[in-house]
């Protein structure tokens, strides 16, 4: 089975794994009890936060709380800090900003404004900063698009939209980013959120990193755990894996990125230009390569793979629902609806080869040539 | 004092000399509703009980025997010797502390020292001096009733409430049906229908993967479980229609999409059928309800059908009848998932509302009838449920 699916979830990492092991086995002590093989957990704990920190943010400016999931950590940035006025993010948002931006309006805590896309995925700067206005109190807007693969220069629009209002509090997803992209957080970032099993990591693990000047209020009341902001017993196990996985990945972070471009650009040449039509532009992450079967069902296709030994994504379903059929991301670069319906998402890891990638190409040609034949 | 379920059972007793096999097919379904639990079923004249259970769970017996078609109702009671003393603590489990009251005796023992009516005026006095100043007597209207009923041996049952059961007939006594089960609302309710006269069910569903996903499969899946509590069980066969799609997409009108392909699914039902030993097919179509189901698309799809009868309970309901019931069975969280069992990649914009036999023939006649239907039978997959 050749995956290309590694936006949705990575295979974790095997050697990470092992390594974590003994907190399972051995150091299972709870990080907050007071006997000293629970405070060794403890300090092991902040070894993992500082580590996953200082890979991504200034260690001075910056820290980090261990969350359940990336999609956590972007209701409690979007919660905690979109409380008057209103607040703005983009059209290319994954539902974990989406949704809790329309709980705002539903709740009627604060207006929700959205910026258009570019059609390369990028948010539309201009029209981004045209929204924000002294009323603003929140922005979001996300480091590297889910589907597209886009990549907002986020410190360079957070530095905006402060020049604009300097009392926003700006947020950015950072799951598909982390661990992927070389970058570091700038000052007028504010909250960034972060995923580990996008990265060989376990699922059930996440964090958010702020900037340690801005408070932020406790969200899960209990014994006080993560400065008493995030209450619960660690996950420990989850944790450590996640530090040794983004370990692995930030050392080979160049190296990777490299790599995987070529391997975009391969899959890419290998193509049927009469089939695919390329969405993800050459300046996105290169660990994601959107193209669209234009006029044929991208979910098919993604069916058609799975049995030919391809695993990829969709950002369509069966659905008479348009609004559940197409790949909304898609729509809102501008595309039309034939091509919005027939989205597949190719999305690369370092553990993938040069030869699946050859495969995946072989694959999806011919999967695409039999369905155009049939639909005809 | 016992705990107990007391089972009441409906048409069968008008079946005279078959008494004793719709008495079978009923006991052998009840014991399979309560299988997992565990507990004793028992048969007494007339009715059966149920002893010997945890506390705890009641509410899931009570749960699972509403569902048992036969069932005509159901009383929580509560067995003690038959003294006073002990028939007056046991009503006082099911006694009010407010509202009106009265107590229906019943001598099913006739040697018995009090008469049914003493025994109703004994513990009603009982009764009243117990929770003295907040209830009274009403015997023509009252809030509660308080039910006894003296057996033999010295036993006696008391109940309050009568809760309704399926009613029916026990599955298993009105032979097999083939069940054309889709992903929607419909199909599952005729289903119901059909078991709640007797009849036993088993599910044949068409998809077309790759076309359709295996969500809408699973859904099915779902539904056939779902229709299973009712159904004392079924099998569910799978078939796949993505060739014969395909096929009349390439040679066929466009707008007989539909038309034909039901065609094809009634013929590989009907084959289905004899094979299983089904005596009949049943589909949960309305009349009306879409453009394939008008009187002229029912007798399309009829016309292919040659040895067995088409049974359509549903035929005569409105869309929010057929809602409710589904609601009712607990299937319609189930079907109205987003997951569609027929991909609408095919479908026409403007599909055939009434079809000439004589044009469907004609477009038939360009495909390979037969070759489809035995490449459809080879996709057969079969589901216990």
């Amino acid at each position: 089975m050749i995956y290309l699916d590694n936006a949705a979830t990575t295979k974790p990492s095997k050697k990470a794994f092992d390594r974590a092991c003994e907190y399972v086995t051995e150091k299972f002590y709870n990080p907050s009890a007071l006997y000293k093989e629970g405070y060794a957990v403890q300090s092991e704990l902040k070894k993992a936060r500082s580590a996953l920190l200082s890979k991504v943010a200034d260690e001075l400016s910056f820290e980090l709380i261990f969350t359940s999931c990336g999609t956590e950590s972007d209701n409690q940035a979007i919660f905690s800090f979109a409380k008057r006025g209103n607040a703005v993010t983009t059209e290319g948002e994954h539902s974990a900003v989406l949704s809790p931006f329309g709980e705002l309006k539903n709740r009627a805590i604060a207006e929700s404004r959205y910026a258009p896309l570019l059609s390369d995925g990028r948010v539309d700067v201009e029209k981004l900063l045209s929204l924000v206005d002294e009323k603003t109190s929140f922005v979001s807007v996300m480091h590297v698009n889910n589907e597209i693969g886009a990549i907002n220069d986020i410190n360079a629009i957070a530095k905006a939209v402060k020049q604009k209002n300097s009392r926003v509090i700006f947020h950015s997803d950072g799951v598909q980013a982390y661990g992927k992209i070389p970058f570091k957080l700038s000052k007028d970032v504010d909250l960034y959120s972060v995923s580990a099993h996008k990265i060989g990591g376990l699922k059930g693990v996440g964090a958010l990193v702020k900037r340690k000047s801005l408070t932020l209020p406790a969200y899960i009341l209990g014994g006080g755990q993560e400065s008493n902001r995030r209450s619960g017993t660690e996950n420990t196990f989850g944790i450590k894996q996640f530090e040794y996985a983004a370990e692995e990945k930030f050392a080979g972070l160049k190296e990777n990125y490299e790599k995987i471009t070529e391997y975009r650009e391969k899959l890419w040449s290998l193509l049927d230009k009469d089939i695919y039509l390329r969405l993800s532009s050459e300046n996105g992450s290169p660990y994601i390569l959107s193209v669209s079967a234009v006029g044929l069902r991208g979910e098919i296709l993604q069916r058609m793979a799975d049995d030919n030994g391809l695993i990829i994504a969709t950002g369509s379903a069966c659905s008479s629902n348009a609004k559940m059929r197409y790949s909304r991301i898609v729509l809102a670069c501008g595309y039309k609806e034939n091509v919005a319906d027939g989205v597949l998402r190719l999305s690369f890891s370092p553990e993938n080869t040069e030869n699946e990638v050859e495969k995946a190409a072989e694959i999806l040609n011919t999967i695409g040539r039999e369905l155009k034949n049939r639909m005809k | 004092m016992e705990r107990v379920i007391i089972i009441r059972y409906s048409e069968i007793f008008l079946k005279g000399k078959n008494k004793g096999f719709f008495e079978r097919a009923f006991e052998k379904n009840l014991q399979r509703a309560i299988q997992e639990i565990d507990c004793e079923l028992i048969k007494q004249s007339g009715r059966y009980l149920v002893q010997h259970f945890d506390e705890s769970e009641t509410d899931n017996l009570i749960e699972k025997l509403e569902k048992v078609f036969g069932v005509h109702t159901l009383s929580l009671a509560y067995e003690t010797s038959s003294d006073m003393d002990s028939i007056f603590e046991a009503a006082k489990l099911f006694c009010h502390s407010t509202g009106t009251f009265k107590v229906e005796g019943h001598r099913g023992d006739k040697k018995y020292p009090l008469t049914s009516i003493e025994i109703s005026r004994e513990l009603g006095a009982m009764l009243l001096e117990y929770h003295k100043g907040g209830i009274k007597v009403d015997v023509h209207n009252p809030s509660f009733t308080i039910r006894v009923d003296i057996r033999e041996h010295g036993r006696a049952l008391v109940f309050g409430d009568f809760i309704e059961g399926a009613n029916g007939m026990p599955v298993g006594t009105a032979g097999k049906g083939l069940l054309l089960l889709s992903g929607g609302i419909d199909s599952p309710v005729a289903g119901h229908m059909m078991a709640k006269r007797g009849m036993n069910v088993e599910c044949l569903h068409f998809h077309s993967y790759p076309y359709t996903n295996m969500q809408a499969k699973e859904k099915v899946v779902d539904l056939a479980n779902i229709l299973s509590q009712y159904t004392c069980g079924t099998k569910l066969y799978t078939i796949s229609v993505t060739h014969i799609q395909e096929a009349i997409h390439e040679k066929c009108k466009p707008e007989l999409m539909i038309t034909l392909l039901r065609r094809f699914m009634y013929r590989i039902a009907e084959r289905h059928a004899l094979r299983i030993g089904a005596q009949c097919l049943i589909t949960g179509e309305s009349l009306g309800q879409v453009a394939s189901q008008t009187i002229e698309g029912m007798t399309s799809s009829n016309s292919v059908v040659e040895k067995l009868p088409v049974l359509r309970p549903l035929v005569g309901f409105d869309k929010n009848e057929i809602i409710e019931r589904s609601v009712k069975m607990g299937a319609y969280e189930t079907s109205i998932l987003p997951f569609e069992d027929c991909c609408t990649v095919f479908l026409p914009d403007f599909p055939a509302i009434r079809p000439n036999l004589e044009t469907i023939k004609r477009e038939e006649a360009k495909l390979d009838v037969e070759g489809l239907i035995e490449e459809a039978f080879s996709s057969i997959e079969k589901i216990e449920i």
